[in-house]
């Protein structure tokens, strides 16, 4: 485990829908099903699946924002699955969160030079002229102006504010982000500014992330590796250009042939999925995806297949594989 | 569908228990002071005390007081009150009950007819004149006290203009009852009615003004418009129809609470013998059964009112059917 | 079939005169879908929602001339504009779950629109929206029509709102990102309805979208707009192969790639799309682009036959 900066191990989210006194009762969503993945330092794992699949909610569990209902979380040699408040402290410095949209986590009546100071002023004891150093060394970092220090947050564009948000959640040298769908609000002329921008900080301060996103060429383009979830687990696991190429399994090869190509010569086999993400209230048996799977036999609606290792350092979980090529 | 209103009517019933168990705690079980003394009123003899003490059970444990209360109020019927010596409290609720139900209710229709229409003729003629001056009438509306202008009312149909053809009709003040002659029922309460609705017609107008105007500018009116809907049947069938929602909410509170004795002002003026005045009356004598058992009455009526308003939830909002 | 020329939408705002559209012109033919592609702000959607004449908010100036089926409509009467609306023009929009009035049910809804515009029974009309239901594959159609829109899943929204926009044959069909809110997986589901629905009904589609990838796998023409103005168009096959405008060509180029070799670094456009409030003389693009000239202080036409594109560097060499 001493490789690993992060260790997941069976990791349950259950949320509660419903009430005791409604005709269906107390129902429970598994919105994360046993999950266990390891993300070793300076890499991005790209979490990726339809809504509804849990990649979300993982990022949240891993984030610690949530309480995990079962399961262990190890994050830089700590257990910190059952950190109360308290604890959870000095490890908001070291695991931060960039979310969708940054205005919503900006508070509109502060300058953005006191957005950016508040963890600052939370988490050290730096004096006030240190701080004001440390802000346009941020700004700096995130392509923002010295002057922009002194307005507020709606005097920005949506690509600015997101880098005000990355420059807040840098702020206390963090060794990992947890980014939930960090351009998915942002123009596509935009995107790109802050792909680059989170690429060139993770060279350059040596950060982990964790890449939440359903926009599959973005993760594709920032990940070293891949987990492809539906349902609430993981499907697939492997190195992001690997799995692109030859995905092993029905849903993820069916995801990647989704995603329509900006060129229109591009030869594809596409494989339209029919049918909907089905209910996590009330999932399948079996495997999770057999309702909507083109290649389902019997064995794939009574047994649930494991998530298995296989060469080149990638996981799948089904009992039909597809071959490479 | 059913089973969602019966879960509501089950969860009414538990909530009006709980309030009985609260009301009667908050009478009879605050520390420091004698029930007794309380219900047999100011300057009681020793003797009265003691027949209080007897007849409400205060020599026993406290359940079993609250099982007497309840037996009095709601099974025999046969609660006294002891300031108004040896007066049924059960029948003199019970008097009570058609004369504000006859108020309120008659001024419900009113407020509810005239506030969708006002509501809606404001919002289809947004910032225009029709508008403005509709909103401004509302106001006007919503701020005057009610005992004023009840008050205003009597002058006019009373005495001023009493023996013009305008107001000849108007009977004295008073209540009669519906089952003596109709007529006379209607007649007397057409002035209380007006004024009671007043207030709410303002007051609903505005707000289903906004709620009308927050719903026009929904994706679903976009749709509608899309569709090549003329903008009549948009507002009426698509933007009202959702902003009823809230409307009934504030109705099924507003409602409650008068049939509650929220009246009072009203009964006072037009001389009406509601709740709301028997309430009234009782607190200026400290009588605590009929305070007891009107405060009781209202709470059931605001919880029953809120049920109702919840059940109509489920015809109005389909999405409220399946959670 | 649409014809649309020199229209110019205003907005009067607190900041001032906000222009969304400035002199666009474009043509729809009969049977083609064209590609409506542009980032936020870039009066995309405000086009089209000037076609559909459903710009009603006071603060708007609507000018130029926009021909449909040889009639004009701007300036039309509201009452004989509402008669074409849902008729022969109909219009679908990017969010199927907030689409739909939520009190009423799929099938309500679909009749509704069926009987404004034909004189048929309600229960004529209910037997022609389960019809509808079932061609846009949605499974049980005669269920279907009874259910309330928050019953549904948002992939089988969104077939229920193009069900009803084609309850009347239209012979224009304006989609507005109908694909944005879906997951891909959906998405190609709705794609490639809408490519058969097209097909069968042989209606104009307008399909206005953020996202190049749909674009590539929906549309015959390409429009792509910049700040209220078209940047370039052709047909698509040229877009792709060809792109001209340095606007079009630096956002293929920031697409990151889904095959073969990942870049290091995206090519990123610099700098965020202009605001429309501040009138300016000069390319809208110029700031952001990197083959900027002298000329560029000039707002370029659009010129050219078959591939037209509106950049000075481009057209004068």
């Amino acid at each position: 485990m001493a490789d690993f900066l992060y260790v997941a191990r069976n990791v349950s989210k259950h949320f509660f829908v419903g009430s005791r006194f409604s005709s269906q009762g107390l129902r429970t969503v598994h919105a994360v099903d046993d999950v266990s993945l390891e993300i070793s330092q300076g890499e991005t794992l790209g979490l990726v699946g339809e809504s509804g699949c849990g990649k979300s909610t993982l990022g949240r569990c891993l984030a610690r924002l949530y309480d995990v209902t079962y399961g262990a979380l190890n994050f830089d040699g700590k257990d910190i699955a059952g950190l109360s408040n308290r604890g959870l402290r000095p490890l908001r410095a070291k695991l931060q969160m960039v979310f969708q949209d940054p205005s919503a986590s900006l508070n509109p009546r502060r300058r953005v030079k006191d957005l950016i100071a508040e963890p600052l002023r939370i988490h050290t004891r730096m004096t006030k002229p240190q701080i004001a150093v440390r802000v346009a060394e941020l700004l700096n970092e995130v392509g923002l102006l010295p002057d922009h220090a002194e307005r507020f947050p709606h005097e920005f564009s949506g690509g600015q504010r997101q880098r005000i948000g990355i420059a807040r959640a840098i702020a206390l040298n963090p060794k990992m982000l947890i980014l939930d769908e960090p351009v998915s609000a942002l123009d596509v002329s935009v995107q790109a500014q802050i792909v680059n921008l989170l690429a060139g900080l993770q060279e350059k301060l040596g950060l982990t992330y964790v890449f939440v996103a359903h926009d599959l060429s973005v993760v594709r383009q920032v990940s070293t590796r891949i987990a492809v979830m539906y349902l609430g687990s993981i499907v697939e696991i492997g190195p992001a250009e690997d799995i692109f190429a030859n995905p092993r399994h029905p849903y993820t090869q069916a995801l990647i042939s989704a995603v329509p190509e900006p060129d229109p010569s591009a030869k594809r086999n596409r494989i339209i999925l029919q049918g909907d993400v089905p209910s996590p209230v009330n999932p399948p048996s079996g495997c999770r995806f057999h309702p909507r799977c083109p290649y389902a036999q019997a064995k794939c609606k009574i047994e649930r297949p494991a998530l298995l290792a296989e060469a080149k350092g990638r996981q799948v979980a089904c009992h039909f594989p597809l071959s490479n090529g | 569908m059913l089973w969602a209103i019966l879960q509501r009517l089950w969860q009414m019933a538990f909530v009006m228990i709980g309030i009985s168990v609260l009301v009667f705690a908050i009478f009879f079980a605050t520390p420091g002071a004698d029930p007794a003394a309380r219900i047999a009123g100011r300057n009681a003899s020793p003797e009265i005390l003691e027949a209080v003490r007897k007849s409400f059970g205060f020599d026993q444990p406290f359940y079993v007081q609250y099982l007497l209360m309840m037996k009095r109020i709601f099974i025999t019927g046969d609660l006294t009150s002891f300031v108004n010596r040896g007066w049924k409290v059960v029948p003199a609720v019970v008097d009570t009950i058609p004369v504000t139900l006859s108020l309120v209710t008659g001024a419900a229709v009113l407020w509810v007819i005239f506030s969708i229409i006002i509501g809606t003729v404001a919002a289809a003629n947004r910032g225009k004149w029709a508008d403005k001056l509709l909103m401004i009438l509302g106001l006007i509306g919503i701020s005057m006290p009610v005992y004023w202008l009840g008050d205003v009312m009597n002058l006019i149909t009373q005495s001023r203009y009493k023996d013009t053809w305008l107001f000849s009709w108007v009977p004295p003040l008073g209540y009669q009852n519906f089952s003596d002659s109709p007529k006379g029922w209607f007649l007397s309460l057409v002035i209380p009615w007006i004024t009671l609705a007043i207030l709410y017609i303002g007051l609903y107008g505005r707000v289903l003004r906004a709620n009308l105007i927050e719903a026009m500018q929904e994706d679903y009116v976009r749709t509608a418009r899309a569709k090549g809907l003329s903008e009549s049947r948009i507002l009426l069938k698509h933007a009202l129809r959702t902003s009823m929602i809230s409307f009934v909410t504030l109705f099924g509170l507003d409602f409650g609470a008068l049939v509650g004795g929220s009246a009072l002002l009203t009964e006072v003026v037009f001389d009406l013998h509601g709740v709301g005045k028997l309430t009234y009356d009782a607190l200026k004598n400290l009588d605590l059964p009929i305070i007891m058992t009107t405060v009781l009455y209202a709470s059931f009526f605001v919880v029953a009112a809120n049920a109702l308003v919840d059940i109509a939830y489920v015809f109005l909002d389909p999405r409220v059917r399946q959670s | 079939m649409l014809s649309v020329r020199d229209l110019c939408v205003s907005f009067r705002t607190e900041q001032g005169v906000l222009r969304a559209i400035d002199h666009v012109s474009f043509d729809v033919e009969a049977g083609e879908i064209l590609g409506v592609v542009g980032e936020s702000g870039s009066g995309k959607t405000v086009s089209l929602l000037a076609v559909m004449g459903l710009i009603n908010d006071p603060n708007a100036t609507v000018t130029g001339s926009i021909r449909f089926k040889g009639r004009e409509l701007v300036g039309l009467k509201p009452s004989d504009l509402r008669k074409l609306r849902g008729r022969d023009m109909a219009m679908i929009f990017q969010d199927p779950m907030t689409a739909l009035t939520p009190v009423y049910t799929i099938g309500t809804q679909i009749a509704e629109q069926i009987t404004t515009h034909q004189n048929i029974s309600k229960r004529a009309a209910l037997d022609r929206a389960v019809q509808l239901l079932a061609e846009v594959n949605i499974p049980k159609p005669e269920e279907a029509i009874s259910r309330y829109p928050h019953q549904l899943s948002g992939g089988m929204r969104q077939r229920a709102v193009i069900a009803m926009a084609l309850s009347n044959n239209p012979s224009l069909l304006i989609a507005d990102e109908p694909t944005t809110a879906l997951d891909v997986t959906v998405q190609a589901q709705i794609l490639d309805l809408v490519r058969k629905l097209q097909r069968e009904h042989k209606s104009s589609v307008v399909f206005i979208t953020h996202d190049m990838g749909v674009i590539a796998e929906i549309a015959d023409h390409v429009m792509v707009m910049y700040a209220g103005r078209i940047a370039e168009r052709a047909n698509k096959a040229e877009i792709f192969r060809r792109p001209l405008h340095p606007y079009t060509r630096a956002l293929l180029d920031s697409i990151p790639p889904l095959r073969g070799p990942r870049p290091p670094r995206l090519r990123a456009i610099p700098g965020a799309p202009p605001s429309l409030l501040h009138r300016t003389e000069a390319c809208a693009f110029a700031p952001r682009c990197a083959k900027k000239i002298e000329i560029c202080s000039l707002k370029p036409a659009l010129r050219g036959t078959e591939h037209e594109v509106a950049c000075h560097v481009v057209n004068h060499g």
